[in-house]
């Protein structure tokens, strides 16, 4: 095997340029796709990290069907209890439960209609970022305080401050009207406008009280960093349930299906480009490795004559196909994690991306994916390409007879 | 009677890596009007590097040519060219022909360039390549045609445009006896009937005994 | 050198099926990239269209007109009276193929089980049924039949959420122009069914009649959707209206969805950059293989040389080749990618991908669409592109030293 390395090697170099040209487009698809690929799931990542920790969670237990169709009856009993029996059972800490209603919100001189959420005062912000962007006043001082925390959006709209009083009409649990007056003390802004005019907070159990719960509540959001690991904590969770036939464990991607299903499109369309791509490198560099075995048609006849069958030439062509796209995949990645280590470092923007981040809630620069399968799953597209490709000129080489092979030029 | 080519004192070194070699040292040549020469001498006795020196392909070191009235040592890369198309034609060893270009289609080529109207070129290149006995394989490329058939249409293109000098450089050396000596008579045909002058290198005995002036070359010097 | 260009042209044609084999690879990866370019900008304009069409049809129109502060602010307070004279004159422009005045507000639709927010329109069932997708969507019931008519139009999902059908009586709540909060019964007399979930619960219809009358606007509206003859003029028809309505609030499509504009931009250049990718990958083979075509014709070009013939002619005759190879390979691309483009009809379904394609403004069918100037653009780029870096092999060629070239075997 050394000695046939050796010769491959070697062989390499005969055409130093047409070997360097030819690595450099194997070099430069490899590039190209670790800084694409990388890029993209950098950010999806950004895109999940940041749905699922401003509001939503890693994942969320419901009354079954509440998820299609949210209904204020659709809700779980004794929420509170519950979700300390999966905090113990879990050991889990992210924990906190809500319950959702809806009501017309006026101010001294307006009226809105928007969601109302009713959260645990000392877990919401262990779940979500919201209570962490309130940017006047405060976060709730307890469960049943009469309090009500509004976004800055809202606000205005509303035109109220700190202090003012809203009052809520809705219709509770039971049908009948649900109404209460409740002082502003806080005022948070997410930077995303729509969030924050939709959505006003209030203590869990002000909102059982007001929207007649019985106890009752909607979700219980169990947040971790580690969204790849969701159906871990997921089957921990169920565990933590024990038999509650009527409540289902959901995680980020059943919660938000549409921001599943676009990244899924995304990806999709991003790896029909990719494989386009490696198929035009592969014929571009196909009459590489078909003109080295054709031009060396006389060698060979002297192998064959010599003795060599030609399943030993074949493994030698293949060899030095695979040799100078490994060496080119070698350079390739090199080039294409540095990049991406200098923008995993200092970030990436792009014309645009301010006003879409502000618009999808997120940071206003990404970072590449620095993980094992967002590097070497495109190099790993090429060597598969490129390996059918050298495959063609080895078989050609069955064909020779020895007699005629040497009589070539 | 009038030189077609002289060469006074040309020297030609060319340099491999560190070590220079001389291909031609201080060679004289004066070749007349009419005249068919013929180069003799042992491989790397620099008759190669004279001929391509004369066809303006190579430059010389140091000394002057003078060919066909044009100072070559004075010329640019362009004028050389021009030169070469209107005043010399070449024969090489390995036949050289385009070989995607059929037997007509190359002979016509340098016409083509000279700007010789269609009609006309068509006309004189069916001629010649009667001439040198190819009449009825015009139609053929290179690679249909044996290796003394390749060589007749390069002498064809060498001489159909009346060029001042046929520079040829061992024309008969991948040839059999018989086609080798059917060549020689037929460049010796054109020497006699069309006056057109011939310089050929070779160690070809039998081109030697063809030949009006005989002279051998040793170390990149003309000894007789 | 005016002579020889026949001469050229053949020598290139024959030139590039000398080795037949070699020429096919070679144009398989100029046809795959030529299609790859071709079909990617066509679904790319697909998708802008899409998103365009989308936007325009969403009730946006190309041009909006508003009273100042309501966009920041979009309630009752922000109305301007539809009836004055500037206006009417404004809206006769010949460029304006409709317009649609609405009254458009908060407001809570509630049955009686379920309520929800909701935006509340006001709109003229003649000036709107040739406006957006609303009358071309009602799938039960029917549409207005007058401006005054007391019934109300929601979508197919608004109405399982509410728990309502058609003829049942839902009662709608918001605040008029007096700061009071009105209510009022209405009766569903029409259900849509739309491309996209958000607008069938976002949005309930009313008549203009009825929305006047229950917020007391008597002539006043919220805003005036506009629609052109020709979108290419929506920047000078919004010139024109910006000068002869100075006390409005007179906005392009764009400003109103820039989420829409913003995916354009993005798949404009996203596109460009797309092709000058595939040009690369495509270019080291194209470069390789004339190199190769070059190099083993290295006793040629001497010969050439030899007989007379300048560097400029062999620079031209490489060149050439590389240029009907270009274009051949570009023929058969932009054929390639007009049939696939013809195959696949209407566009490619992507349903798969459901709500993502929401979150990205899309429909289920994305269409190719292929336009003349992305044609342009794509073929313009494999053409100049390839022809500048064909000069390299063409300039080694016209640069051989014709006493080595042809001595050489």
């Amino acid at each position: 095997m050394g000695a046939t390395f050796r010769l491959a090697w070697r062989n390499l170099w005969r055409n130093p340029r047409r070997t360097a040209l030819t690595m450099c487009a194997i070099a430069f698809g490899a590039v190209l796709l670790i800084f694409s690929i990388g890029l993209q799931l950098g950010q999806y990542d950004m895109m999940i990290g940041s749905n699922v920790r401003i509001y939503q969670g890693l994942l969320q237990i419901q009354h079954l069907g509440y998820l299609t169709d949210p209904k204020i009856r659709s809700s779980i009993p004794n929420i509170l209890a519950l979700t300390q029996q999966v905090r113990d059972r879990t050991g889990l800490k992210n924990i906190s439960a809500r319950a959702n209603g809806f009501a017309l919100v006026s101010s001294a001189k307006r009226t809105y209609a928007t969601a109302v959420v009713g959260v645990e005062s000392a877990h919401e912000q262990r779940v979500s970022t919201l209570p962490g962007l309130v940017k006047q006043g405060r976060f709730f001082s307890a469960d049943n305080a009469n309090e009500v925390v509004i976004g800055a959006a809202l606000a205005k709209n509303l035109q109220v401050a700190l202090g003012d009083e809203l009052t809520l009409l809705g219709s509770a649990r039971d049908g009948a009207v649900a109404a209460a007056v409740l002082p502003v003390v806080g005022i948070f802004e997410s930077g995303n406008v729509d969030l924050d005019r939709s959505m006003i907070q209030i203590p869990i159990a002000t909102f059982q009280d007001v929207f007649d719960m019985e106890g009752h509540g909607h979700s219980i959001v169990i947040f971790e960093e580690d969204f790849k690991k969701a159906a871990l904590f997921k089957s921990q969770v169920i565990q933590a349930l024990g038999t509650q036939a009527e409540l289902v464990v959901l995680t980020w991607d059943q919660l938000q299906p549409g921001l599943k299903e676009m990244i899924d499109l995304d990806y999709s369309a991003g790896w029909f480009m990719y494989i386009v791509l490696v198929a035009i490198i592969t014929f571009s560099i196909l009459n590489t490795f078909l003109m080295s075995v054709l031009e060396r048609t006389r060698e060979f006849g002297i192998m064959l004559a010599l003795g060599y069958k030609p399943f030993n030439i074949g493994r030698l062509v293949m060899l030095e196909a695979l040799i100078l796209t490994l060496f080119a995949l070698a350079i390739g990645i090199a080039i294409g994690v540095a990049i991406n280590a200098y923008f995993y470092h200092y970030g990436l923007t792009f014309q645009g991306m301010e006003e879409m981040a502000k618009i999808y809630n997120l940071p206003a620069s990404i970072k590449p994916q620095m993980s094992v399968n967002a590097i070497l799953s495109g190099p790993a597209l090429i060597l598969a390409f490129t390996s059918i490709a050298a495959l063609y000129p080895a078989m050609r080489i069955r064909l020779l007879s020895p007699v005629e092979a040497m009589r070539k030029i | 009677m009038h030189a077609v080519v002289s060469c006074k004192n040309v020297k030609k070194v060319y340099k491999q890596g560190a070590i220079e070699v001389i291909a031609l040292a201080d060679a004289d040549l004066t070749v007349d009007e009419g005249d068919f020469v013929c180069l003799s001498g042992p491989s790397g006795s620099g008759k190669t590097t004279l001929l391509n020196i004369i066809g303006g392909l190579d430059t010389p070191t140091a000394g002057e040519i003078i060919v066909a009235d044009n100072r070559l040592h004075t010329m640019s890369k362009s004028q050389l060219a021009e030169m070469r198309l209107h005043h010399i034609g070449f024969v090489f060893q390995a036949y050289n022909l385009i070989p995607v270009l059929t037997a007509l289609e190359n002979v016509e080529m340098v016409m083509q360039m000279q700007g010789v109207a269609k009609h006309e070129r068509a006309q004189r290149a069916r001629q010649v390549l009667k001439e040198v006995g190819l009449e009825g394989l015009e139609n053929r490329k290179p690679p249909e045609l044996s290796g003394g058939q390749q060589q007749r249409v390069a002498v064809a293109r060498a001489i159909v445009s009346n060029p001042k000098l046929v520079l040829a450089d061992e024309p008969t050396a991948n040839l059999d006896s018989k086609t080798a000596e059917n060549l020689i008579d037929l460049m010796r045909h054109m020497n006699t009937e069309h006056g057109v002058t011939f310089v050929i290198s070779t160690h070809d005995p039998r081109v030697m005994h063809h030949a009006k002036r005989n002279l051998s070359m040793v170390d990149g010097r003309i000894v007789a | 050198m005016n002579k020889g260009y026949t001469l050229v042209a053949a020598l290139a044609w024959r030139n590039l099926w000398r080795n037949p084999r070699r020429t096919t690879v070679i144009l398989f990866a100029i046809v795959l990239g030529a299609w790859a370019m071709i079909v990617m900008a066509a679904y790319a304009r697909g998708m802008s269209k899409q998103v365009f069409d989308n936007a325009i049809d969403n009730l946006t129109g190309h041009i909006q007109i508003h009273a100042p502060g309501y966009l920041e602010d979009p309630v009752i307070d922000y109305a301007f009276d539809s009836a004055q004279t500037t206006l009417k004159t404004a809206l006769s422009d010949p460029e304006i193929a409709q317009f649609s005045p609405r009254v458009r507000v908060p407001a809570v639709v509630a049955s009686e089980r379920e309520s929800q927010g909701v935006t509340l329109l006001g709109i003229d069932p003649v000036t709107e049924a040739k406006m957006s997708f609303l009358r071309k969507s009602i799938v039960a019931g029917n549409f207005f039949v007058s401006a005054r008519d007391p019934g109300v139009i929601i979508g197919k999902k608004l109405a399982e959420r509410l728990e309502t059908a058609l003829g049942r009586r839902v009662v709608i709540m918001t605040q008029d122009a007096h700061s009071k909060i009105a209510d009022r019964g209405f009766r569903v007399v029409g259900i849509f069914d739309a491309m996209m979930d958000a607008q069938e619960t976002g949005f309930a219809f009313i008549s203009l009649g009825a929305a006047r009358q229950m917020l007391n606007l008597e002539n006043r509206v919220s805003e005036i959707a506009i629609k052109l003859h020709d979108p290419a003029h929506t920047d000078a028809t919004l010139e024109r209206l910006k000068l002869q309505l100075p006390a409005l609030d007179v906005r392009a499509w764009y400003k109103l969805d820039m989420l829409a504009k913003l995916f354009q931009d993005t798949w404009e250049g996203s596109t460009f950059v797309w092709h000058l990718i595939v040009f690369l990958a495509m270019g080291f083979g194209i470069v390789n293989t004339i190199l190769m075509a070059v190099f083993e014709r290295t006793r040629e070009f001497g010969l050439f040389q030899a007989l007379g013939l300048k560097p400029g002619f062999i620079l031209l005759q490489v060149w050439l080749e590389a240029l009907l190879l270009l274009i051949i390979g570009l023929a058969i691309g932009n054929l390639v990618a007009w049939l696939s483009v013809l195959a696949t009809g209407d566009g490619i379904d992507v349903s798969a991908f459901g709500q993502g394609l929401e979150m990205a403004k899309l429909s289920k069918v994305i269409p190719f669409v292929l336009t003349a100037r992305d044609l342009l653009i794509a073929n313009a780029v494999v053409l100049i592109l390839g022809l500048l870096t064909c000069l390299y092999p063409a300039w080694r060629a016209a640069r051989l030293v014709p006493a080595h070239a042809i001595t050489r075997i």
